[in-house]
């Protein structure tokens, strides 16, 4: 593994801001049901600048998005916010991370989507696709190789 | 009214059966779309979680796509229609990302201005469209049915950068059902997450949230979960028999359908017009109910 600086948290001003309210936790669905995940307590840990922590362990990638504690944070902190910044820098620093998210990034910048048409299946178990579904191709970049280089030239540059 | 018709991945790859219905009654609202030659993924997911830079250029590139077409870009799905709303207010506020964003576009001859109109599907059909136009559409409206209204995250969260509906009390979807003659109701957990972000690091949560929200669609005694969200759809639909197992409850059945698929069949159109034979979830009680073509 290459040796990477760790870019500068920007976020962590923020997180020094957090009243420690509840307002996210008591907010977020995952909390609920994948212990130990917690957005107040990850706010506190940045605050307190462990985020290294958090960037080994792998409760920053259970955050589904949902945005509750974006929306209802009082000081407008956005423990969202913090995790998708925490993330950017966990795979800029090469630490682990679900492969699902390698494979995403792959295909994108290889085909211009996240996958391929599937074929799908009715009720019935009949198979289908986009031709007997009467839709028209799937669009794609037209210039593909112009496309591919510059998420590749992005994706290599030093920044998160 | 013409509209640069922005798919997304999920919709353009799987969820045949939104697209169908969408291109099948939007016309007939007098909504013309215009598919959008050279679109690639919005960017959110994967470069949300990987690469800021990667992800507003991704969101920039359709979005600059559409002001070369001249049109307001409407993006069928919630999370295409977010990262497009987050990379607009972004750049707006960050004139130097946005030099940076151009610089990359250029490879390809693109520019985006940040001028672009982005349309969700809500304002499209409730505040755009309306409820006279849709209501003289229908020919087969869908009496005696009440359908819980599953706007998604996305639709409405977060309310800072500009979202279709309200983020704590959302009813244009609700609104949308009863002018199809059917009823809606608001339930408490209406503006609960579907889990789907989680399925690429925790398969069994996503189940375990999303059979939160079918159990308590089924004990409010709705007939249905109506959606316009592909990634709610995916999970509530198309996931229905995992997150029985998951839960436990074999008898956790829901129908589900996509709102645009409702709103076909109350037009009068076939089932398979509208993609429904797609759906995986119990719905042929429903569809009998509903009758017509």
């Amino acid at each position: 593994m290459t040796q990477k600086k760790s870019p500068k948290a920007v976020f962590q001003a923020n997180a020094e801001a957090c009243d420690q309210c509840g307002k996210c936790p008591s907010s977020c669905p995952v909390t609920i049901h994948v212990e130990g995940f917690n957005p107040r307590q990850i706010i506190a840990k940045v605050a307190l600048g462990r985020e290294a922590d958090l960037m080994k362990s792998q409760v920053i990638w259970t955050c589904t998005s949902c945005l509750k504690c974006k929306e209802r944070c009082p000081e407008e902190i956005s423990p969202y916010d913090v995790i998708q910044a925490l993330r950017r820098i966990a795979i800029y620093l090469e630490l682990p991370h679900p492969e699902g998210y390698d494979a995403s990034v792959k295909a994108v910048v290889e085909t211009g989507v996240v996958q391929q048409p599937q074929l799908v299946r009715t009720r019935s178990k009949e198979r289908k696709d986009r031709k007997s579904m009467g839709l028209p191709p799937a669009e794609k970049p037209r210039d593909m190789a112009a496309y591919t280089e510059t998420l590749r030239e992005i994706l290599g540059e030093e920044t998160v | 009214m013409k509209y640069a018709l922005y798919l997304g991945c999920t919709v353009q790859t799987e969820q045949y059966g939104y697209e169908a219905s969408v291109r099948v009654t939007m016309p007939r609202l007098g909504v013309e779309l215009v598919d959008m030659a050279g679109a690639s993924c919005c960017g959110f997911p994967p470069f949300s979680s990987v690469n800021e830079l990667a992800w507003l250029y991704s969101s920039a590139r359709n979005m600059a796509i559409a002001e070369g077409m001249g049109l307001p870009l409407f993006a069928l799905c919630n999370g295409c229609h977010l990262s497009f709303a987050e990379t607009k207010h972004m750049l707006e506020q960050n004139p130097e990302m946005k030099a940076k964003v151009n610089g990359k576009l250029a490879k390809e001859g693109l520019r985006y201005e940040g001028n672009v109109r982005l349309v969700h599907i809500f304002e499209l059909l409730h505040d755009i469209t309306g409820k006279d136009k849709i209501t003289t559409a229908l020919s087969n409206p869908l009496k005696g049915l009440r359908f819980a209204a599953q706007p998604g995250c996305h639709a409405i969260r977060p309310s800072r950068v500009g979202r279709p509906d309200d983020a704590e009390n959302p009813k244009k979807l609700d609104d949308l059902i009863t002018w199809l003659g059917a009823e809606s109701a608001d339930y408490p957990e209406k503006i609960d997450c579907c889990g789907s972000s989680l399925a690429v690091a925790a398969g069994k949560a996503t189940l375990d949230i999303a059979g939160e929200k079918l159990k308590a669609v089924k004990r409010r005694g709705f007939d249905g979960l109506v959606t316009t969200c592909p990634f709610c759809f995916k999970v509530y639909d198309n996931k229905q028999r995992a997150i029985q197992v998951t839960v436990g409850d074999r008898e956790l059945e829901v129908p589900v359908f996509y709102y645009t698929q409702l709103l076909g069949l109350a037009m009068g159109l076939k089932q398979e017009e509208l993609g429904i034979d797609l759906n995986q979830s119990p719905v042929d009680a429903v569809l009998a109910k509903i009758g017509g073509a």
